[in-house]
């Protein structure tokens, strides 16, 4: 499994101001597959992800990620789990003073072992990959919204992560680049069998889904997705 | 790999006019501390130019004489006790006095400083000075510094074109046939070379029998320290032996207790730095401000704050760099202004130049590092 989920509860706040967020979560995520989260604002979906992500502690229950325990992991563990997740994020914040590429190209700080020349030259083709090939030296403030934020898919997968964490990635897009981004990343996904977990509101993406899961109220339910592909699979 | 450090000066030169502040705010820094410790140093040497120039091995001055500027007398027959040391090769009197200097053209006057010695061999360096002993050791002839301020006249181009130059010392006619270049002190602002029995035609009113300084050199192979213990008893009270490194640090102790040199030029260079601070971290910390969001997403995606720590010292490495070399060739401008302007040489000294560059580097590295911190803070969660 590259998510494997066991009854987690997570709470904001201590004492009086604690607020249960997450109540007794519990999913798998199977190697290769698409699963997208679905459920109304403030249900806990961005709260999963970060768990998952490792951007917040689990404290509760037992979650393992790319097969490492984080349930009470070490800090320095939880950023190097990071580096092996590609993240995308409704907002791409990419850095406006380098170009798409240079953008792309940074993330091999964390994977030093890369070459320079072979960074730069997988940065070129994964651009390329997400029809930005002509726009390689395009600083993000002459791209639109669309390209930028397939620039930051470009950044999530140009290191090859094993599993992509994606949160809301076509909000600020309108339905139809949005519909392309999400296939795209679908599509370069599925190439390499990599898996993604992505959080929508949008239902015209949902049948890219090999499962849907849904969250109401911190609480976790699995809907049939338009084509509940995986299922099968993850039992 | 896309290296820190060309990010770093990616963000730094994206927006020119932020980069331009920050490097004029470095510039400004460097070329203060540079002045100041420069004109620190300057004067420094200066007041302890004249001591520096004595090559006697031993000197002896009145126990009340705190600078030789203003050193009081000491009977000079107590010079005449010494002779006998076997040690000693050669014992000189020097007279030291400020007169009234006439300047000719203008016919006003303006102090001036005297100094009076054996110029066959004076065991003070005064350059080219034995060169024109024997016309010294005629009646009322004297050297002038050809470095003195320009308020004495063109001495100098007169004397190109002409054999001497007459006029007035203490109302006292003098003839100046020769100018030679020592330098001028803060102290004063020129110099005349005499010998000493023309010294003392032109300070009648001077006790006869009282010298400024004994110089005495030994014999080579002596050992100073033991000749300076064997003469201090033959001196008794009335005068004090010391060497030439004593008299040296004498002086500089002098200065340092009489001008606050080190606390007016110091506190110089201390506003430099702290300009340059101020600036660099405005714009560092400003640049950290504005891109949060990003450095939070970097973080979110598995960056260490050390990596992005990196970029920002890195911004502080280049600002120190892109500030100090313009910094440091403004300097130089200034010093050779100043060295005009006051005749006083200021040079930049290699040990000057590492000192501030390392000051420089502190300076922009601190600001960088305290401009970061609240990337160490941001919680990388919340930029989902
Ligand atoms: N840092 C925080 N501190 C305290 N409470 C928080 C914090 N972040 C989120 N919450 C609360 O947790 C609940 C779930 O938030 P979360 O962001 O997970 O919702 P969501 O499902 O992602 O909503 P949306 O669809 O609007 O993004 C909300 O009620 C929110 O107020
Ligand atoms: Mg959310």
């Amino acid at each position: 499994m590259i998510i494997s989920a066991r009854n987690l509860n997570f709470a904001f706040g201590e004492g009086d101001l604690r607020k249960q967020i997450l109540f007794d979560v519990s999913f798998d995520v199977a190697p290769g597959e698409v699963v997208l989260l679905t459920g109304p604002s403030g249900s806990g979906k961005t709260t999963l992800l970060t768990l998952i992500g490792g951007l917040r502690r689990t404290t509760e229950g037992e979650m393992t990620v790319l097969s490492r325990p984080m349930h009470h992991a070490r800090k320095e563990d939880l950023v190097a789990n990071r580096r092996d997740i590609g993240f995308i994020f409704q907002q791409h914040n990419l850095l406006e003073f380098l170009s798409a590429q240079k953008n792309v190209e940074l993330m091999f700080q964390l994977h030093p072992e890369v070459p320079a020349g072979e960074a730069r030259a997988r940065s070129a083709e994964m651009l390329t990959k997400v029809g930005l090939g002509n726009r390689l030296d395009y600083h993000p403030s002459r791209l639109s919204g669309g390209q930028k934020q397939r620039v930051a898919i470009a950044r999530a997968l140009v290191t090859r992560p094993q599993l992509i964490l994606a949160d809301e990635p076509t909000a600020a897009l309108d339905s139809h680049s949005g519909r392309d981004v999400v296939e795209l990343l679908q599509s370069l996904a599925r190439d390499r069998g990599c898996p993604i977990l992505m959080v929508t509101h949008d239902n015209r993406v949902l049948d890219i889904a090999d499962r849907v899961l849904s969250m109401e109220d911190g609480r976790l339910e699995e809907s049939r997705g338009t084509e509940a592909r995986g299922e099968t699979e993850t039992q | 790999m896309l290296s820190s450090f060309v990010v770093a000066w990616r963000q730094l030169s994206y927006h020119r006019m932020k980069l331009a502040v920050a490097s004029a705010g470095v510039l400004v820094a460097v070329m203060l501390m540079l002045v100041q410790l420069g004109i620190r140093q300057g004067a420094m040497d200066n007041s302890v130019a004249i001591a520096r120039r004595v090559t006697a091995d031993l000197v002896v001055v009145s126990p009340r004489t705190r600078t030789i500027f203003q050193s009081s007398q000491l009977p000079r027959r107590l010079l005449f006790r010494v002779g006998a040391h076997p040690e000693v090769d050669a014992i000189q009197e020097m007279y030291m006095g400020q007169a009234r200097w006439r300047n000719p053209w203008e016919l006003r006057e303006h102090p001036i400083a005297v100094f009076g010695v054996d110029p066959r061999s004076p065991l003070i360096n005064f350059r080219g000075l034995s060169e024109l002993a024997d016309e010294l050791m005629l009646a009322d002839r004297v050297v002038f510094d050809g470095l003195s301020r320009k308020s004495y006249g063109p001495v100098v181009a007169h004397l190109a074109n002409h054999d001497f130059l007459e006029t007035e010392m203490n109302l006292h006619r003098v003839r100046v046939i020769a100018t030679i270049n020592v330098g001028v002190s803060i102290t004063g602002d020129g110099n005349v070379f005499m010998s000493p029995a023309n010294f003392r035609r032109i300070f009648p009113q001077r006790p006869a029998g009282s010298v400024d300084l004994g110089l005495i050199r030994l014999k080579p192979g002596s050992d100073v320290e033991q000749v300076k213990r064997d003469l201090a008893p033959l001196l008794g009270a009335e005068a004090t032996i010391i060497t030439r490194e004593e008299l040296i640090d004498k002086e500089i102790a002098f200065v340092r207790e009489s001008a606050p040199i080190d606390f007016i030029f110091g506190m110089g260079a201390a506003v430099g730095f702290f300009i340059g601070f101020v600036v660099v971290y405005q714009i560092l910390y400003t640049e950290v401000t504005n891109h949060l969001p990003q450095f939070a997403t970097l973080k979110a995606m598995g960056f260490s704050d050390n990596k992005l720590l990196q970029i920002v010292l890195s911004q502080g490495v280049i600002l120190s760099v892109l500030g100090y070399v313009p910094g440091f060739v403004m300097a130089l401008w200034v010093y050779e202004i100043a060295t005009d302007a006051i005749q006083m040489p200021f040079s930049m000294t290699w040990q000057r130049a590492l000192a501030v560059f390392s000051l420089t580097l502190v300076m922009c590295l601190l600001s960088a590092m305290i401009a970061i911190q609240k990337v160490r803070t941001v919680d990388p969660a919340d930029v989902f």
